[in-house]
């Protein structure tokens, strides 16, 4: 095999037709075979890259996107008056309002569509990892197989954007040394579609360009020279001709494939300290806000799919189990800035028409209610006093099934508009337009052409991109109807 | 076809939702119905009426009173009439009761919508069913002096399909595949050597039973792929909330010991507490499907792990793709099940009870009506029956895939697909029943066939269209245990702590003799020999140590059980005194203050002696060694800690533990076993630490150890880019390498030359090519550096010939 040189249209077509090649090779190959269902047609795209921010840990819909009636905190108030802990404020949008201390956000809510009627199932005892595992791969765990997460699906059904950019990176969530982390690991994976299609992690986006550098200590001249003589030893080898098999060119292109990625130009979109000082101040809120900017500059070179979460870690950030309002109230500046600041960006760069961008989280909370009326769900607050008496039991502490927000923008999705809604008073169930995972996922995925009813064969049993291949498109959301 | 959970919505959202119907599901809704209702006289071979339902095609083709059913219009179509109408010679079924009303209206709606039909479903049953007791083929005669049994079935397969035998294998590359098939690792570059200059001709036997004979070697490779098989690892998905048990204690022991796979299958089926974590499967919190319980978990893995029988389709509903149903899963779980098992359909109760059940009733049957333990005592008993030929046949088709590359079934969890060598596969499994279900045999007869030692076939990219034929075994890519290993052998580079909860090696008689203990056994009072049956010690020791320990071994046993807890998680138990257990708890320990717990119950009906041992071997960095044992500092208490040994809160009524002023009673019989166990376990000489013991990392899992939360026996077989990346600049790998180049250099070498002829050597089984030896020059120049060498062993590590086995 040549090395690639450098961009021209022709190599990357070739380039393209190799990573096809590759496909075909895995086909032939891999374990377990796959095949996809080819009678399935695809929808046409609205969206060609997508980005998910995840509020990880159960954003309460009513202290951001559906504020409710507001309680300030007042010694010995009755838990059950509690709705919202923030006003709300106007938006751009007339009649739509979210929550105070989303102003930035409030400000581009005319590029959004609001879904306020996303519900979950309730899983008995509410527990993030089996939530979020389902919310990423459509699919209630456990499962008999390794269930591929959302990206992936866009990653083997769609491909990479750019060839030399991993189809699939998820910002933000550290895989290890965390709480529950074999739980993370299981849906955060290419599952039964093998590592090819599963994701480049990015625990750290100020840390993201070593991923794609040589190895820490050892400048590009030493680099180049070792790939060097690695070619060297492979042309070198007496018995080069016997031992050429597929195998072995399937091996050798992964090999080329990450080495023209960190070589590549567009590498420079993953190291932030590139990005003028005034830009990254303006996202910088902490990680989440570096995340977002980071995505965004993956976004711009060819990334397909990218997730950026604000991080799972039991009982921190959105698992807010006490002092809900004072969290949320940082939560709020951690996101506002920077997710507005990226719409607005990705509208600038003319990207957000064909930029599918999601605001989404495993479950909502509510003040009183864990799980949805007669559940069996443990109750998992520490204050159970029917009046609050302290400022650390102010806020949304339990487990909320019956309705959770979503925001999308961009990706010809509508504008200003809003679907669904919930209750103005406990329980705050959706009651109207009810949207499943199933569904909502239906809806990211005929945006970005995929049918829900793809399917693949693993085992010999056809497995769908949403569950069953039922999950069905929300059609109110699209712009085009 | 996976089980569905449908969201709880609130009832308001459903009545919402009440609008819309949803389209009529073909596999879920429709076979049912049409299985029920029409198969019997329309599907299989049967064709009444010249209508056959078998497939789409053969169902719109008709019958003789034309066209069954026109898509798009349920009310045109003649089955729809068929099944309404009350003219006995029109109506369908001719026999039996009518369709009730929502069946009819399913069936409508399905042929208004199109009469969907899933893609290669069919009614007709598969045509082949693999046989069930075992078979011994006849073997063909010897040719060209070929007397091994596998050469005499594969010459003659490769005379009747006239393909050309594989050229035989050259010794160096003999000696790299044997060594990593058998033991995983890279042959030592002397030992290479010393087999290369042996011009005896049975030098090959010799060396393959010379690896089977490495105990602990040979069962520290094997444990990765029965960990995969039998999903057991050291961390993971439900480990956090208790769901899961390891059984990697028995498991490690029944791979050193080379435990018959009979008995194997049945210590996993008619589980003990050790070996229970196979059967026990995945407990997860909250509420899950039917199809997911533990008591089906039970069924699908014994049905894939044992079997080679995917019975996920048929936890569902009744399999579309192969023979087995909905009743057999259900059957198979209700042998585990404790309790009354109701029988799910996708889910939703069928309204009858599972009746305890295995799959090959034509062997015997499990007693429903007995008790659980009974049950799974039959069932082992029936597994391991002399005319199951199926678990033997299952077994060693895995044994042959993973030193072949490729299964005689194929893949090797569907053994219900016909082999490409009858003879081979019945001929691998009365083998193996022949020695007494020892495995190694079954490794040893192939790897000393001809056929093993042979050529890797080269394969073209159309590999995978034109069917299956022998001509060689295939390439395997390592896994990624064997290229950690291989990178930590020639780097020395392993670390000195493994994660694995076992005492490494083989507990021997021949341990030290003048192996002694010198901890006491000790009670909560002076009464001991005549404490209260069911009495419980609750004994803490705190030991502070200097440094982190290399080495820790330990040796636990109490009169009648005990639990032990280091730092707050379970170390140990047994229910036995006589079997005191051997423990490693170097990856337990800590720098600092530890706590070690000890909890102790005594036995019997009535007041009998009591007492509990414990005494460890610390060896710390520094070479000082802590010796800490059950004795007079030890302080009691009343309060019994939780299942991980700690204290709510602290307990006020601490008091010094008494020391049992006659262990004869104890000594006696074990006493000699206490201070060799322990000995084995503290200072008996250990191999390099091995990939297979270590928690899964970045870099394993980039190169496909799998997540182990399912059945996994087969790896990936391709290198992708993510995880070329990480080859690429990974900090794991990366500083292996530059350690590892500092190691290299500091042996003595002549000079650069022989520096890369060990490196080639060692990875490659081979000396460099005059080309090969020129880039090392190039890069390494007179005096080789760190630099220099780290990049070189990348890029040998990186060749596609050392992540391959050929």
């Amino acid at each position: 095999m040549k090395g690639m040189p450098h961009e021209s249209p022709d190599t990357r077509r070739e380039f393209l037709k190799q990573l096809a090649a590759a496909g075909a090779a895995t086909l032939a190959m891999g374990e377990p075979r796959l095949r996809a269902d080819e009678g399935v047609a695809r929808p046409a795209a609205t969206a060609d890259a997508c980005i998910l921010l995840w509020m990880a840990g159960g954003m309460a819909a009513p202290e951001t996107f559906d504020p409710k009636r507001y309680q300030p905190f007042e010694k010995g108030v009755p838990a059950k008056n509690i709705l919202s802990t923030f006003p709300s404020i106007p938006t751009a949008v007339d009649g739509v309002r979210i929550c105070q201390g989303l102003e930035h956000l409030a400000r581009v809510m005319d590029r959004a569509t609001l879904i306020r009627s996303a519900v979950q199932p309730d899983l008995g005892h509410i527990l993030h990892s089996r939530h979020q595992y389902h919310w990423h791969t459509g699919y209630v765990p456990p499962q008999t197989v390794a269930c591929p997460h959302l990206g992936a699906w866009m990653a083997r059904v769609l491909g990479p954007r750019n060839p030399v950019m991993p189809a699939f990176i998820n910002i933000g969530q550290r895989l290890e040394g965390v709480g529950e982390q074999e739980e993370l690991k299981a849906f955060t994976t290419g599952g039964f579609f093998g590592s090819e299609f599963g994701p480049m992690n990015l625990p750290y986006p100020d840390d993201a360009a070593q991923s794609v550098r040589p190895p820490k200590g050892m400048e590009p001249g030493r680099f180049s020279n070792r790939q060097k003589l690695f070619r060297a030893l492979l042309d070198g080898n007496p018995q080069r001709d016997q031992m050429s098999d597929h195998q072995q060119q399937s091996l050798l292109r992964s090999m080329e494939n990450a080495h023209r990625l960190l070589s590549s130009r567009e590498r420079a979109a993953f190291d932030l300290t590139l990005e003028p000082r005034e830009n990254f101040d303006a996202y910088n809120t902490g990680r989440f806000g570096q995340g977002c900017l980071l995505a965004r500059r993956l976004v711009e070179q060819g990334a397909r799919f990218v997730e950026v979460t604000t991080e799972y870690v039991p009982f921190l950030h959105w698992d807010t189990h006490a002092n809900g309002h004072e969290t949320v109230a940082r939560l709020h500046r951690d996101m506002d800035r920077p997710i507005a600041r990226l719409v607005l960006d990705l509208e600038r760069l003319g990207l957000l028409d064909r930029t599918l961008v999601v605001i989404a989280s495993e479950f909502s909370r509510d003040a009183l209610i864990e799980g949805v009326p007669g559940s069996n769900a443990r109750d998992q607050a520490t204050a159970p006093s029917d009046t609050l008496q302290e400022a650390k039991h102010y806020g949304l502490h339990r487990h909320w099934t019956g309705g959770t927000s979503v925001v999308l923008f961009g990706g010809g999705m509508k504008r200003g508009y809003v679907h669904g809604a919930t209750s103005d008073e406990r329980p705050l169930v959706a009651v109207k337009n009810p949207v499943s995972v199933s569904d909502l996922h239906a809806t990211l995925f005929t945006a970005m052409g995929i049918s829900p009813k793809t399917s693949f064969d693993v085992e010999r049993r056809p497995f769908y991109a949403t569950e069953d291949g039922k999950g069905r498109a929300v059609r109110e959301v699209f712009a085009r109807g | 076809m996976f089980r569905r959970l449908r969201p709880a919505l609130p009832a308001m959202a459903l009545m919402a939702l009440g609008a819309q119907a949803a389209p009529v599901d073909f596999a879920h809704q429709i076979v049912p119905i049409l299985r029920e209702h029409c198969t019997q006289c329309h599907a299989g071979d049967k064709k009444k009426g010249g209508l056959s339902i078998n497939t789409r095609a053969e169902l719109l083709a008709g019958g003789e009173s034309g066209k069954a059913l026109v898509p798009g219009s349920g009310a045109k179509s003649r089955l729809i009439e068929a099944v309404l109408s009350a003219d006995p010679d029109r109506r369908m079924p001719q026999k039996g009761a009518r369709l009730p009303v929502e069946k009819v209206n399913l069936l409508r709606q399905w042929i208004d919508e199109g009469a969907a039909w899933q893609d290669g479903f069919t009614f007709k049953p598969p045509a082949y069913e693999p046989p069930l007791r075992p078979r011994r083929p006849v073997l063909p005669p010897a040719r060209d002096g070929r007397t091994h049994a596998i050469d005499r079935i594969l010459d003659e397969y490769a005379t009747q399909h006239r393909l050309p035998r594989p050229q035989p294998l050259a010794d160096e590359a003999f000696a790299r595949r044997v060594h990593l098939d058998l033991v995983g690792l890279l042959p030592e570059p002397d030992a290479l050597d010393r087999f290369l200059a042996d011009t005896s001709p049975d030098k090959r036997a010799r060396l393959v039973r010379a690896l089977l004979a490495q105990d602990t070697t040979y069962a520290e490779h094997w444990l990765t792929f029965w960990n995969d098989l039998l999903r057991n690892d050291y961390s993971g998905t439900g480990f956090i909330t208790g769901g899961r048990k390891q059984i990697t204690g028995w498991l490690y022991r029944a791979l050193v010991e080379n435990k018959p796979y009979d008995q194997f299958v049945r210590e996993l089926i008619a589980y003990s507490p050790e070996s229970e974590g196979f059967a026990a499967g995945i407990k997860w919190r909250g509420d899950v499907s039917a199809g997911a319980t533990t008591e089906i978990q039970f069924a699908q893995s014994v049905g894939q792990a044992f079997l080679g029988i995917n019975l996920k389709c048929a936890s569902c509903h009744d399999s579309f793709i192969d023979r087995w149903k909905l009743d057999e899963s259900f059957g198979l779980a209700a042998i585990y099940a404790t309790g009354r098992l109701e029988i799910h359909r996708c889910d939703k109760p069928v309204g009858r009870t599972a009746k305890a059940s295995w799959l090959f009733p034509e062997l015997g049957q499990v007693d429903a009506g007995a008790p659980q333990p009974q049950r799974l005592k039959q069932l082992a008993a029936l597994m391991t029956h002399p005319d199951n030929g199926r678990l033997t046949r299952t077994i060693v088709n895995r044994m042959w895939h993973r030193l072949m590359g490729r299964g005689v079934v194929h893949p090797t969890d569907a053994m219900q697909t016909e082999p490409w060598s009858h003879d081979l596969l019945d001929h691998l499994a009365v083998h193996l029943a022949d020695q007494k279900f020892d495995l190694k045999q079954t490794l040893e007869l192939i790897a000393t066939s001809a056929a093993y030692q042979s050529h890797a076939e080269v394969m073209g990219a159309d590999a995978a269209e034109r069917g299956y034929q022998f001509a060689g075994p295939r390439a395997k890519r390592l896994t990624a245990e064997q290229f950690v290993d291989a990178v930590w052998q020639i780097t020395s580079t392993a670390p000195a702590r493994h994660d694995a909860p076992v005492v490494r090696g083989r507990a021997s008689v021949s341990a030290p003799q003048d192996a002694t203990t010198t901890a006491r056994w000790i009670w909560s009072h002076a009464n001991a020999t005549r404490a209260p049956a069911g009495e419980v010690l609750v004994a803490r020791a705190r030991v502070n140590l200097k440094s982190v320990p290399l080495r820790a071994g330990a040796v636990v046993t109490a009169d009648n059980s005990f639990a032990l807890y280091v730092n707050g998680a379970a170390a140990g138990a047994s229910e036995n005194w006589e079997s005191p257990v051997a423990l490693s708890l170097a990856a337990r320990l800590k720098a600092g203050t530890n706590e070690i717990v000890l909890v102790a119950k005594n036995g019997g009906a009535g007041p009998n002696p009591a007492g509990a041992f414990f005494e460890s071997r610390i060896q710390l960095a520094g070479g000082e060694t802590v010796t800490v044992g059950t004795d007079t500092t030890w302080q009691v208490t009343q309060t019994v800690p939780d299942n991980r040994g700690r204290f709510k809160t602290e307990p006020a009524d601490w008091r010094p533990a008494v020391a049992v002023p006659d262990a004869s009673v104890w000594h006696s019989s074990i006493g000699r076993q206490l201070g060799a166990q322990l000995a084995q376990a503290a200072t008996s000489p250990q191999p390099m630490v091995r990939a297979s013991l270590m928690k899964n990392d970045f870099l394993m899992r980039g190169l496909g150890r799998p997540h182990r939360e399912q059945i996994v026996s087969v790896r990936p077989s391709d290198l992708t880019t993510l995880e070329a990346i990480d080859l690429n600049n990974g900090p794991l790998l990366a500083a292996r390498l530059e350690q590892g180049a500092a190691h290299i250099l500091a042996k003595p070498w002549p000079d650069a030359d022989a520096l890369a002829h060990w490196i080639f050597k060692f990875a490659l089984s081979r000396s460099p090519g005059p080309k090969e030896l020129a880039s090392c020059r190039d890069l390494l120049g007179r005096t080789p550096t760190a630099q220099g060498v780290a990049d070189l062993l990348w890029a040998v590590l990186m060749l596609p010939e050392f992540q391959l086995v050929r």
